[in-house]
């Protein structure tokens, strides 16, 4: 029993690694699977917001502070989309590693060529993100420089694992890679959609297909009716390719229309882990790209 | 790329002189419809090679450094503060506009006299017609930005037909290390559920019956002073939490009840996870100090000393954007003891108090629509008053239901109306209320506390 109890204990302090894992905290599901990818087992990851959550509605939750009072570095998408509750959890979680300036601080967006920056904007134009639109996860390109950016930001952070977050974001290079072939083997080039809200725009401008309309007329805003009879009446006309949305961006109205038009309905998983067999930014991609075909 | 829309006008072009001439209609029409099948496999062809040379452009572009992307944003790509993208080094500007439609049964004299009898004297601000402001500041003006890497500055400046206050100013810091923070200035204690928040943010046009009754209309207000919080890395979410105030509050305590800063508070807030959707959130408080006031008891002043007990529990089930419930209830324990100075015949007598109240509401939201109900009642357990020594007669016990509908188009816009039936008043008459209220804000506000 007492030897039982020794080789438990040794294993359990001798195993233990000098330096314990980095404690990333995550706002998004994808920058999540995103640092497991650069991280692996030298990072643990707790994630803010649930897969099928509007990331542009959530409340700062006492448990998401409390994350971030433990963190050693925050990752979050930026561009405003965390507006609404990301400075509260920076503040309230009173954890000086973690606040703007500090190397634990890592804003994706950063690293992002964001497109539709806008010059003047006010909200009768409803929510909208005047530093450009944030939902650049659906980018390959885009989610390449985030993958190289967090192995640097990572690699700033806990130097003596500089050289393994850098080799895991070779790797994960290659994999993308490899991965764009079978992409851009994709027929979508040309091809027309109707979107609920605007979140395929990178994905449109580096697959070649076009979003011809929305169902929000303003985002963020729903729509009135006189614009949804507008918008059913062109559909009708022209016979876009899909109307696509995800689960939780007014999913029935996009029912309602498809049922109305004939136009097919599409629903993309919002983030990784959204939909079934969404379990990494690689098959949430597929996934995406499959159900656009 | 320039040869699309030239293509596009070409063809736009030739649809408008069929319509023009009309005649042979059908054969003209397909031989438009060749050429256009034609000139789209030109269109297409020359998309391809486009896209062939966008994406040879795009690996050119991929390869060059990381630095560049960077420098060519024409926003800041640099850390810009707590506050998220704003690029400017202005502070976060919001103005609200809180004004509101008021109906009762009772006559504004009567509203503006009715007090709580072994509460307050202090009456309703509300009058019949129009009225700006839930609190009778009908626009507050916020301002917050990071000071340096180590303070952020709060302030909130509320106007009335009468001025402008400061309500609250304040700084917190954000570097310090273990989980402390530091706050000072003046604001608003955070000893209650309620205290803290705005009147804006209050889920209905007004205040809990138990916050009226000990602390007055508006909660504790804007003290001066400086608060410690802490948050272990614990688990479990706990908070802990001492304040220092100067104790100015007209009801609870009095600027002159001493010189020198004399209500000190201390409260627990904890909060853990009840399901993948659903949060409860609780914590015990204590408010204490020194009492020096004429808001008691009518045409007397009070000296002694006062403790409030509280015990705040809010559970929160959020399934979706689409719905969600909250339920939350306060429960608060007054006991106080001194002087009671009679003004008219000059005399002295002790005045002890335990006094308690509690309400409990429930809201429900529904896509931009929230249904919400409230119950508050004074004297549940504890109803002791006494002069020198002998139990005062005070009438029946104080209630009040409410129910209310609110509509928000936007996240930035409230419309609600609201039903009171106030039986607090204890003369056997009740206070039956409507209010439509309006709130607009513009600008970028803080983030609210859960």
């Amino acid at each position: 029993m007492r030897k039982i109890f020794i080789t438990v204990f040794l294993s359990l302090t001798l195993t233990t690694p000098a330096f314990a894992e980095l404690k990333v905290v995550a706002t998004l599901p994808w920058i999540s699977s995103l640092a497991k990818e650069i991280g692996k087992d030298k990072v643990s990851v707790t994630t803010l917001i649930k897969p099928n959550q509007d990331p542009h509605v959530v409340e700062a939750k006492p448990s998401m502070i409390l994350a971030g009072r433990k963190a050693d570095i925050i990752i979050y998408n930026g561009l405003d989309l965390e507006i609404g509750y990301l400075p509260l959890i920076l503040e309230s979680s009173k954890n000086p590693k973690i606040v703007p300036g500090k190397p634990g601080n890592c804003d994706c967006s950063h690293f992002v060529k964001a497109i539709e920056k806008l010059g003047a904007v006010d909200r009768s134009m409803g929510d909208v993100h005047p530093l450009g639109n944030p939902h650049y996860h659906y980018s390959p390109a885009n989610i390449l420089r985030v993958a190289e950016g967090m192995s640097n930001t990572l690699a700033g952070l806990d130097r003596a694992n500089a050289e393994y977050y850098r080799a895991n974001f070779r790797s994960f290079a290659e994999r993308l890679k490899e991965r764009q072939k079978k992409w851009s083997a994709i027929p979508l080039k040309g091809k027309k959609f109707v979107a609920y809200h605007k979140l395929f725009e990178y994905l449109a401008g580096e697959f070649g297909f076009q979003l011809v309309g929305y169902v929000e007329a303003k985002p963020g805003i729903p729509p009135s009716a006189g614009h949804v009879e507008a918008l059913i009446e062109s559909m009708k006309a022209n016979k876009p390719d899909g109307i696509v949305t995800t689960s939780f961006y007014g999913r029935k109205e996009s029912e309602s229309i498809s049922a109305k038009t004939g136009v097919r309905l599409i629903i993309l998983p919002g983030d990784i882990g959204g939909m079934k067999g969404t379990d990494d930014w690689f098959s949430f991609m597929d996934t995406v790209l499959a159900s656009l075909k | 790329m320039k040869l699309v829309p030239i293509l596009l006008g070409i063809v736009t072009f030739c649809a408008l002189t069929v319509s023009a001439f009309g005649q042979d209609t059908p054969e003209r029409l397909n031989a438009l419809e060749d050429a256009i099948k034609t000139q789209s496999r030109t269109i297409e062809e020359q998309q391809r090679t486009i896209d062939a040379m966008k994406e040879e452009m795009g690996k050119q572009k991929e390869e060059e450094p990381l630095q560049k992307s960077q420098e060519e944003s024409p926003f800041s790509s640099k850390v810009s503060g707590f506050f998220g993208g704003s690029v400017l080094t202005n502070p976060n500007i919001s103005l609200l506009m809180d004004t509101f439609v008021y109906t009762s049964n009772l006559s504004n004299s009567e509203l503006a006299n009715r007090g709580i009898p072994g509460f307050t004297t202090l009456g309703k601000d509300a009058r019949n017609g129009f009225n700006m402001g839930a609190a009778e500041d009908g626009a507050e003006l916020f301002i917050f930005a990071p000071v340096d890497p180590y303070f952020n500055l709060y302030a909130n400046i509320p106007f009335s037909d009468e001025g402008v206050a400061l309500e609250e100013i304040f700084a917190v810091t954000t570097s310090l290390p273990e989980g402390f923070q530091v706050k000072g200035g003046k604001f608003k204690s955070n000893f209650s559920r309620l205290d803290a928040q705005h009147p804006h943010q209050w889920d209905f046009f007004d205040i809990a019956l138990p916050y009226r009754a000990f602390v007055g209309n508006e909660g504790l207000g804007g003290e001066k002073g400086a608060q410690l919080t802490w948050l272990p890395a614990l688990p479990v979410y706990t908070l802990f939490c001492a304040e220092v105030l100067q104790g100015e509050n007209g009801l609870l305590f009095g600027a002159d009840a001493r010189s020198g800063p004399h209500a000190f508070s201390f409260f627990v807030k904890s909060s853990f996870e009840t399901s993948d959707n659903s949060t409860l959130y609780f914590g015990p408080s204590v408010l204490f100090g020194k009492t020096r006031n004429g808001n008691i008891v009518p045409d007397t002043d009070f000296d002694g000393s006062s403790s409030l007990y509280g015990m705040e529990a809010v559970w929160k089930w959020k399934p979706s954007k689409m719905q969600g419930l909250i339920l939350q209830s306060e429960y608060l324990y007054l006991t106080q003891h001194g002087n009671l100075t009679d003004l008219t015949a000059a005399t002295v007598e002790s005045l002890r108090r335990r006094q308690d109240g509690f309400y409990f509401q429930g809201i429900y939201q529904w896509y931009r629509w929230r249904f919400a109900a409230r119950y508050d009642m004074l004297e549940l357990f504890a109803d002791t008053f006494k002069r020198d020594g002998a139990q005062q007669e005070l009438g029946e016990t104080p209630w009040r239901a409410t129910a209310s509908i609110e509509f928000n188009p936007s996240e930035f816009t409230r419309i609600r109306l609201q039903y009171n039936h106030d039986r607090s008043g204890r003369d056997g008459r009740s206070n039956d209320e409507g209010i439509l209220q309006f709130i607009f804000g513009i600008g970028a506000h803080a983030a609210h506390t859960f």
